[in-house]
């Protein structure tokens, strides 16, 4: 292992590198897009869509494989600020915000903004108070973080076994939301392409770990961008003539204001508490889009932003990310391009959910203007929407669209050909992968480091410590996969639930740890147990109708319970060593050595001086 | 490497730093969705101007407010000598 920051240069030939990937998934679109003006198989342009990135995103993981631990676990310490952004964002999002999310911005309006202020506020959170000291420290997992800042091995093991649950929660819904892009692209079997996905994931996440998963992931959320990014802008300029989808529909959004109150559609005053999010499947539009709080209440909103914030910011699966940038400079600059990227999508997604409901609006208001648009017909063919073909009129209340659907009725509806459906399809499915990989990296690290080796905090020998890992990214996708297929549950809500069971155990733990030097380890324990309980427990009482407080964010209750108990503990009894306190004064100051390196380190030559 | 007696300013100086980012930021998450209501009845770009100022407003908001911590943290991080090396 090498300790200069000069031995951790930026590959310069990055740029060329994911520009050929760009140029080559640019390629397939366009080679596509003249084929099915050419009226070949239809089936076969699809199968392309679906086998031909994760070939490459295959390729790119499997050339990049290693057995050398830092690249490994922290993919060399060598990924610049910008892709590091990338990759967070993109895991952070995944193909449940973008997928689901278009339906939720489509379905609420307004209150769909939950999802950006949330995700937003976490990354800006993660930026100023967490990223740069996890990057001064440099675990490779949070459990490992926790365990070594308070040199506690319990801590260690009682993080891990907290970490797996939201982390496998997760990996579930993004399994399930590829399934269900895969789907649609080829027709066969979910379990079966939930099966593919897995494998393709273990196949890209297995040979280089970190390593593997950063480079096969920077090419995924560059497909997801192009993808999303370059339909949204084609529909735009369309629609509106400005190649600025996020900034161009406003004339449409005030012909929404104006209309849809004229077509039937009104805000309906909930209360505070309520949280009705679209869910899984078909329904119909009930609430007008500028309005606010009319599917979420007002203080259902403010605490759905404090859970997925306070569940971003401490992600297990995303925060071991900037602990792979070159310098704690970097870290910080990553987090600012996670927010404009993950902005930028947000942004992309809510306008995508105002030109639908332009669309919607006007076959509602067609029986005036003539007859049902013919766009309908064939979303309706393709399962994205469901209506009485006969009926001469439709009102809202007769249309009813599929939530994960919206997206890729956009292109239908706009009149492009069904190549821009399969770029998008791609894209998803590129996004579900991003973060399947990002929480099967992470999970298979926390399992292989914390768990296994959990008792002992000499590393084993370098190899064998790798390919424990490696092992636990098979068992990690088979899990996923299991779980998937027994227990399919709708996407969105697992991403909710697993955002504030992480948010409820780990955030006032985390925060503490750095910024209050008194926190001990047996108040962080009690932080992380009383959090992660009292979460799941509300959680539970929610689904079973016990509490009012609706499921998604019942678990954010949990997290003054969390704070209060790890700092009322750590007050009881002091227990700061000399060690622990040096490592705190560390972790603040940017310059030095990486503390876990160096500890690493420490451990070893004891390990050498005793035999 | 930071000397020993330049610790404790260097951490009060990032501490405000951190206050300062953070407070007007939290601020703002709560306050605009409240008052989107009253503000959608004006209009900007031919958005309402509550949503417009949620959602366009408020990534702006963020973009800004993690660029000006990173360059204030790195200016800190020079004057009290405790950047990285390279």
């Amino acid at each position: 292992m090498t300790f200069g920051a000069r031995a951790r240069v930026v590959n310069p030939r990055l740029g060329t590198y994911f520009s050929i990937f760009a140029a080559l998934f640019t390629a397939l679109f366009l080679l596509v897009l003249i084929f099915e003006q050419l009226n070949l198989n239809e089936s076969l342009l699809r199968l392309a869509f679906f086998a031909g990135p994760i070939l490459i995103y295959a390729g790119i993981g499997l050339s990049v494989g290693s057995n050398d631990t830092l690249n490994y676990f922290a993919a060399g310490r060598r990924v610049p600020a910008a892709y590091t952004g990338l990759l967070l964002a993109a895991s952070a999002m995944g193909a449940t915000f973008l997928v689901a999310g278009t339906g939720v911005f489509f379905f609420a309006g307004f209150d769909a903004l939950v999802l950006l202020i949330g995700t937003l506020t976490g990354l800006v959170v993660m930026a100023i108070t967490l990223a740069p000291f996890y990057r001064k420290f440099g675990a490779f997992t949070v459990p490992s973080y926790l365990g070594r800042r308070f040199d506690s091995r319990p801590l260690r093991i009682v993080s891990a076994a907290v970490v797996a649950v939201p982390m496998l929660l997760v990996l579930s819904a993004e399994l399930r939301m590829g399934a269900e892009i895969g789907g649609r692209l080829v027709a066969i079997n979910p379990s079966f392409i939930v099966c593919v996905l897995a494998l393709s994931v273990a196949i890209i996440t297995g040979p280089g770990g970190k390593r593997s998963f950063t480079w096969a992931g920077v090419a995924q959320s560059i497909a997801l961008f192009l993808a999303l990014l370059g339909v949204a802008t084609v529909v735009s300029v369309i629609i509106t003539n400005l190649p600025i989808p996020q900034l161009a529909n406003g004339p449409i959004a005030r012909g929404l204001v104006r209309n849809e109150v004229n077509e039937g559609l009104q805000l309906i005053n909930v209360w505070p508490l309520a949280f009705d999010l679209p869910g899984d499947g078909f329904a119909a539009l009930t609430k007008p889009y500028m309005q606010p709080f009319g599917d979420v209440g007002v203080l259902s909103f403010g605490l759905a932003i404090l859970s997925i914030a306070a569940g971003i910011s401490t992600a297990p699966w995303l925060l071991p990310r900037v602990a792979a940038t070159p310098s704690v400079y970097e870290a910080r600059k990553a987090l600012g391009w996670a927010t404009v990227f993950s902005g930028l999508v947000l942004l992309t997604v809510s306008s995508v959910g105002i030109f639908m409901r332009d669309f919607v609006l006007d076959a509602v208001m067609s029986e005036r203007l003539g007859p049902l648009p013919k766009w309908l017909f064939e979303a309706a063919a393709a399962h994205l929407v469901s209506f009485d073909q006969n009926a001469a009129r439709l009102a809202f209340n007769g249309l009813h669209f599929d939530r994960d659907g919206v997206l890729f009725a956009l292109p239908i509806a706009t009149g492009l050909p069904q190549a821009f459906v399969y770029l998008l399809l791609a894209g998803a499915l590129a996004g579900a992968l991003v973060t399947a990989g990002a929480t099967t990296v992470s999970l298979s690290a926390v399992l292989g480091e914390d768990v296994v080796q959990g008792m002992s905090w000499e590393p084993v020998r370098p190899d064998v410590r790798v390919w424990i890992s490696r092992g636990f990214a098979g068992v990690v996708a088979v899990c996923g996969a299991a779980l998937t297929i027994i227990a399919p549950t709708d996407p969105l809500r697992l991403v909710f639930w697993a955002l504030s069971l992480t948010g409820a155990s780990l955030f006032p733990v985390m925060i503490l740890s750095v910024w209050w030097k008194r926190l001990t380890a047996t108040g962080a324990i009690a932080g992380v147990i009383s959090g992660f309980v009292t979460a799941a427990v509300a959680i539970l009482m929610s689904e079973i109708g016990a509490i009012s407080t609706p499921s998604p964010i019942a678990g954010t209750l949990a997290l003054p319970v969390s704070l209060a108990l790890a700092i009322g503990v750590s007050l009881l009894r002091q227990e700061m060593t000399r060690h622990t306190l040096e490592i705190v004064r560390d972790i603040r100051v940017p310059g030095g050595e990486i503390i876990y390196d160096r500890e690493m380190q420490r451990l070893q030559l004891r390990k050498h001086a005793r035999t | 490497m930071i000397e020993r007696k330049e610790r404790k300013p260097y951490w009060r100086h990032t501490k405000w730093q951190v206050l300062a980012s953070l407070i007007p930021f939290l601020a703002i998450v709560i306050v605009l969705p409240l008052y989107a209501q009253q503000l959608n009845a004006n209009r900007f770009l031919g958005f309402p101007l509550g949503y417009f100022l949620a959602a366009h407003g408020f990534f702006a908001i963020a973009v800004v407010t993690v660029a000006s911590y990173v360059n204030r943290q790195n200016a800190i991080d020079h004057w009290h000598g405790a950047h990285e090396d390279t």
